[in-house]
């Protein structure tokens, strides 16, 4: 692996009862902005803590710009920690949270207020300077602790589930302003998030973890259509499984053969996204997918769900329940619960692992 | 719904809120009325009469007790020394309770209650019992002196001066202090200190920037708490100053049983209850400056 800006080697954090990041090997680019994505639990935020140095590392070692970091306290290693509880000093106006920083670095005053200035204006706060934390509203206060962290400039940037605590609306709108402040100002960071569509939108790539193991590193594509994984397959995006038998490029499921890329052995499990199937109830035209191969099997519908933009199918295929999604143009009636159907799929957007456990 | 009724009800409303405020706060009025004010406005009429001597009172009101209190070279002392040997106790009590204090906060479980435990369990003696304890080990051939001497050191005089009655003082009040300065952590967040390290800041500029404003609500209480006890308090430097330290509480004591000047005694009652008053006018003072 081509060493990077940021690099963990063999990273291991073991408390008494249980090991919390195991093993965790990861290199970024200088200028990345990186998620930890995982359910709670998984070792996301003991391994950011780490990176920040506010946890010690039982084994391993982190680096940061070819320098090794692992034993420094965390006022030593430059970096900028944005929290998901905010953690302003409620004790300091706006522009002393924003130049805390710069005093502790003996930036000279009237530097140091002009950049923390510039800071605030960035993250759209002129004009409550002089304001106390107390008095902003949850996502001001996540702004002036994002203006807190990018004023020092650090290497680093780290955010621990920064927009958990803010309504729906909010969280999109700091979303892209984070994303589009960060590359700007080109600084290599991590994202610590349990949401993934915060992790796929936002990021150059996405670490997914689980159980203190790295599942993958790669880009959001990379994780939708190839994951490494069943777990990765099922914790990004939604998917519909199937479990069977394969011999070699075919896998019979429940008495029908199915087809699947590259070739496999013994007991298997198939995943496909829902909308990458099409579903054909009697009386319409089958779909055309050209000269490209295709799987298909015959169901019956069991519930609709209308959601607005789609209509949300459950399909019995021979005992296992599949979801499947169209698009609503208005004025269609949805098939029936009961009515028979047949699913189709490309045989590229299946997905094979070896059955679990 | 009817003008009238919109008119009336929020008026119902209040009224009867009065009559509950009036209710539930009552007894309590009625208790401080008669257990408080009285005395009080008591002891300041009484402030206000002749002495006759031997504990006889003129029926004439005179300026007399309070113009010779205030004029006094002696009693200006008195004051004087009393404020400050009770700042001087309370700083040390801060000094001794804060990373106790601290700690504390910091602690979990289990092992938090058998701290805290440990902490309260010195008010569960009579502070009486305490300071015999001290005059046991303060004594010139007490625990510290005979330790002295078996070193080879020279014996110190702990006892009946000024240094045992702040030693005892500033050990009596601590639990006092800690239970205020607790009270007063809720602001403490590690994740707040946390965010100070990783913007650059020493654990030592984390608790002179983070820790110490954060925690200036308890130390405000606990300061103020253990002033007016310091000030108040007369079995303590009596027992331990062995009537050689002179402070405003054991005066009181000495002029009001000794003496049986009960008009000094209470000109020097008022005079410590505007001591408190002013101290309560800083807490507030810098409670506001500090939030």
């Amino acid at each position: 692996m081509q060493p990077g800006f940021l690099s963990i080697r063999s990273l291991t954090k073991r408390y008494e009862t249980m090991v919390a990041v195991d093993d965790l090997n990861l290199e970024i680019a200088k200028g990345e902005l990186v998620a930890f994505l995982g359910p709670s639990g998984c070792g996301k935020s003991t391994s950011l803590r780490m990176i920040a140095g506010l946890a010690p590392a039982t084994s391993g070692t982190i680096s940061i710009g070819g320098k090794d970091v692992t034993q420094l306290a965390p006022y030593r290693r430059d970096i900028g920690l944005v929290f998901q509880s905010y953690a302003l000093f409620p004790h300091m106006s706006v522009l002393k949270n924003v130049m805390f920083g710069l005093e502790m670095r003996k930036v000279p005053a009237a530097e140091a207020e002009r950049r923390a200035r510039e800071a605030i204006a960035m993250v759209q706060l002129e004009g409550r300077e002089d304001r106390r934390p107390a008095q902003l509203s949850g996502g001001q206060q996540q702004r002036v602790a994002l203006a807190r962290a990018l004023v020092i400039q650090p290497s680093i940037l780290l955010f621990d589930e920064p927009l958990s605590n803010l309504d729906a609306k909010l969280r999109d709108e700091m979303r892209s302003e984070i994303r589009s402040i960060q590359k700007r100002l080109g600084i290599t960071s991590i994202f610590v998030t349990h949401d993934q569509v915060e992790a796929l939108s936002m990021c150059d790539k996405v670490a997914v973890l689980n159980g203190g193991r790295l599942e993958q590193l790669g880009t959001p594509n990379d994780l939708y259509e190839r994951p490494a994984t069943a777990f990765v397959a099922s914790f990004v995006g939604r998917t519909n499984r199937l479990s069977g038998v394969a011999e070699g490029d075919c896998i019979s499921v429940g008495g029908k053969a199915l087809r699947a890329p590259g070739a496999s052995k013994g007991k298997v499990e198939l995943m496909v996204r829902p909308h990458r199937m099409v579903m054909t109830a009697a009386g319409e035209t089958m779909p055309d997918f050209g000269s490209e191969p295709i799987n298909s099997i015959d169901g019956e519908i069991r519930d609709v769900y209308y959601a607005g933009d789609i209509l949300h199918y459950e399909i019995d295929a021979g005992g296992q329940v599949m979801s499947v999604e169209r698009t609503t143009s208005g004025g269609e009636t949805p098939v029936s619960p009961g009515s028979a159907v047949n699913l189709t799929w490309r045989v590229a957007d299946t997905l094979v692992f070896g059955a679990a456990q | 719904m009817t003008a009238a009724t919109m008119i009336t009800a929020p008026g119902s409303r209040t009224s009867s809120i009065v009559f509950l405020a009036t209710l539930l706060l009552g007894p309590i009025i009625a208790v401080n009325g008669l257990a408080f004010i009285m005395p009080v406005l008591n002891l300041l009429m009484l402030s206000f009469r002749e002495s006759l001597g031997g504990g006889g009172l003129g029926d004439a009101y005179t300026l007399d007790n309070w113009s010779s209190t205030l004029v006094d070279g002696f009693y200006i002392e008195l004051i004087v020394q009393s404020i400050l040997t009770s700042l001087m106790i309370t700083i040390l009590t801060l000094v001794a309770s804060y990373p106790i204090a601290l700690y504390l906060h910091r602690a979990q479980g289990r092992w938090r209650t058998i701290l805290l435990v440990l902490v309260i369990s010195p008010l569960l003696t009579s502070a009486v019992v305490r300071t015999y304890g001290w005059i046991a080990i303060l004594a010139d051939d007490g625990l510290i002196n005979n330790t002295l001497k078996a070193l080879g050191a020279d014996a110190m005089r702990l006892l009946f001066n000024k240094v045992g009655v702040v030693i005892g003082l500033t050990e009596i009040l601590m639990p006092y202090m800690i239970l205020a300065l607790l009270a007063g952590f809720g602001r403490l967040d590690p994740r707040v200190e946390e965010a100070a390290e990783t913007l650059g800041a020493s654990p030592w500029k984390v608790f002179w920037r983070i820790i110490v404003p954060l925690t200036m609500p308890g130390v405000a209480l606990g300061c103020l708490l253990s002033f007016v006890l310091a000030v108040s308090s007369f079995i303590t430097p009596k027992l331990l100053g062995g009537g050689r330290v002179f402070l405003l509480a054991t005066e009181i004591y000495d002029q009001a049983i000794v003496t049986l000047n009960w008009p000094l005694a209470a000109t020097l009652s008022m005079i410590i209850l505007v001591i408190f008053g002013a101290a309560l006018v800083l807490y507030s003072r810098l409670l506001r400056a500090v939030l």
